[in-house]
């Protein structure tokens, strides 16, 4: 069974294509990364799944109901969307106490979710006071409250310190574990690599590619990243490598090779017959990061052909 | 609807915004009967279309209802701080992207305005009582110092202290519900109080100073005959009716677009 399934699902804001016929099936349990450059229509998809904006065409649904009847769905979702979003004069558990008359929930739940998000002690203290990673965890609690069987999280650990990343992704982590669907939408994906179990790409309101995370750390290669004894040769050896046949790219201050470790004394000697020392030659293998922007290309989304200030692409 | 009533109850208990709100209602009475008594018992009468303020007579001062007349006469001003803090409020959850969570939890989003507009009425209602509080307190004194008889201020007292209650808290209603329009309309604050300020500052003063006009169906002017019980130009009856159909059609329009446009905020 998916969680959420599209069909040609497609959203106009006037001439602007923010989702193009984009049709996925998201499986039920687990966490599930979705990541795409900025403009790709990840949170026009997650607004539609809410009910907060309508599709133009084709048709979606959440836990096996239409989007265009949210209600039927709400008490099943929790969403964290676009930062955490509270009245900063309240306290953390007015605003969640706000909430849970909204939902028709029993207080105890607040309790239940501040003592998840370890909120407890800080509950009575007014938002205005919080940092970003604390209004950040309040915004996980909010998004628990109903016990929901679906989540979604824009950014869930943004603004969060190292230690509040790793707890937070040991809590995601649990939540899917837990037989509880998790929908992750971030820009940063080691953390998506570190904790989802499927992953969905979209680029320009299209799929690129939704499937198990497994499956897309398959297409991870081997490289050999190398720096030479002496930086006033890096120029040289790059050219010296090109010239050879093998295939480089600067990458900060080293040389990026496509090759595997079965390669790299090749590499070496290569390196030598120009005359060039190397001081470092570590063979790597591709992270998400590299896969994702293999598959979307480098380049902003927002910014691409000329497209600045629009999200998505022009009909 | 119960449910987005307590929610936004529990929402509207932000210290600073309920201060702020009854204390604006409490200055502007006190400032408003000060400068009643005085202007009254000097005798003076102000021009056609005065902005925001309508004063009684001498004799009217006198007369049992003369005790909560300040009520009436800042009536307008009242009304600008409802619509202010109703489109404060209305326009907070935009700014603040706490619409976005609202609706996911509640897509019934009629209920939402529905709730909203219940807890305001409520705090509405607890201005109201603020204001009729502060003028008792005010008024007494300042005509006592003015040399205002207040003989008859005793008289029927409960009847006149609760008409000039429930008349100011239905005029503020409709005020209010106009922030609220404005505020889902135009999604700021900012826009919803300069347009309602600016109408009732200059707008309605700049028709009400041209001949033939039909000042008489205005909002402002409508909404202080609300105030006052009736006025000499329109009758009581016809400002309640006038005013009900100001609220249906400010509900309507503000319904149809909460629950048809797209949160996009």
């Amino acid at each position: 069974m998916s969680v959420v399934a599209t069909t040609e699902l497609t959203r106009r804001f006037g001439p602007v294509i923010a989702l193009d016929r984009l049709t996925v099936e998201l499986p039920a349990a687990g966490v599930i990364g979705l990541v795409g450059p900025n403009g790709s229509g990840k949170s026009t998809l997650i607004r539609i799944l809410l009910g907060l904006i309508r599709p133009t065409a084709g048709s979606a649904s959440v836990l096996g109901s239409s989007v265009h009847h949210p209600r039927d769905y709400a008490t099943r979702v929790g969403v964290l969307i676009e930062g955490p979003a509270f009245i900063p004069a309240l306290s953390a558990r007015a605003n969640l106490v706000s909430l849970a008359h909204l939902r028709h929930l029993s207080l105890d739940r607040v309790d239940a979710v501040l003592a998840q998000v370890g909120l407890v002690g800080r509950d009575r203290e007014p938002v205005k006071r919080f940092s970003l990673g604390t209004k950040q965890r309040l915004g996980i609690a909010a998004a628990l409250l109903s016990d929901p069987e679906l989540l979604i999280l824009d950014e869930p650990t943004n603004g969060l310190d190292p230690a509040g990343i790793v707890e937070i992704r040991e809590l995601l982590r649990e939540l899917g574990r837990n037989g509880r669907t998790v929908i992750v939408s971030s820009h940063q994906l080691s953390e998506i690599e570190a904790v989802c179990d499927h992953l969905v790409v979209i680029r320009f309101g299209e799929l690129i590619f939704s499937g198990p995370m497994a499956e897309v750390m398959k297409r991870t290669r081997e490289h050999i990243d190398i720096v030479a004894e002496h930086t006033a040769d890096m120029g040289r050896l790059e050219a010296a490598l090109a010239g050879g046949g093998w295939s480089v790219s600067a990458v900060g201050g080293v040389l990026r090779v496509a090759a595997g470790a079965a390669r790299a004394a090749d590499l070496n000697r290569a390196a030598a017959a120009a005359g060039i020392t190397l001081s470092r030659l570590v063979v790597a293998q591709d992270n998400l990061e590299e896969i994702f922007l293999e598959m979307t290309g480098r380049v902003d989304g927002e910014l691409a052909n000329g497209r600045a200030a629009t999200n998505g692409k022009v009909a | 609807m119960i449910a987005a009533t307590r929610s936004e109850l529990t929402r509207l208990r932000q210290p600073r915004l309920l201060l702020t709100w009854f204390g604006l209602m409490a200055l502007f009475t006190l400032l408003v009967n000060t400068i009643m008594v005085t202007f009254v018992s000097g005798g003076g009468s102000l021009p056609p279309g005065a902005p925001g303020v309508a004063f009684p007579t001498l004799a009217e001062m006198e007369s049992p209802s003369g005790l909560m007349s300040g009520l009436a006469a800042a009536s307008n001003m009242f009304g600008i701080v409802t619509l202010s803090l109703w489109a404060v409020v209305t326009a907070g959850d935009y700014s603040s992207g706490l619409i976005r969570l609202l609706v996911a939890a509640e897509p019934r989003r009629w209920r939402l305005l529905a709730g909203k507009v219940v807890a305001l009425v409520i705090v509405t209602a607890a201005a109201t009582t603020v204001a009729a509080i502060v003028n008792v307190f005010a008024v007494m004194p300042a005509a006592g110092a003015a040399g205002i008889s207040t003989a008859a201020w005793g008289t029927d007292l409960v009847s006149v202290v609760g008409s000039a209650w429930t008349n100011l808290f239905l005029a503020l209603c409709v005020w209010g519900v106009l922030g609220l329009v404005i505020a889902v309309l135009a999604r700021s604050a900012a826009v919803a109080i300069s347009i309602g300020v600016g109408y009732v500052l200059v707008v309605e003063s700049l028709v009400k100073m041209v001949k033939d006009a039909p000042a008489d169906w205005l909002l402002g002017t409508t909404l202080g005959a609300v105030a006052s019980g009736g006025t000499a130009t329109v009758a009581y009856g016809t400002a309640l009716a006038l005013a009900l159909g100001y609220v249906t059609l400010g509900l309507v329009l503000a319904g149809v677009v909460f629950v048809r446009r797209d949160v996009t905020d």
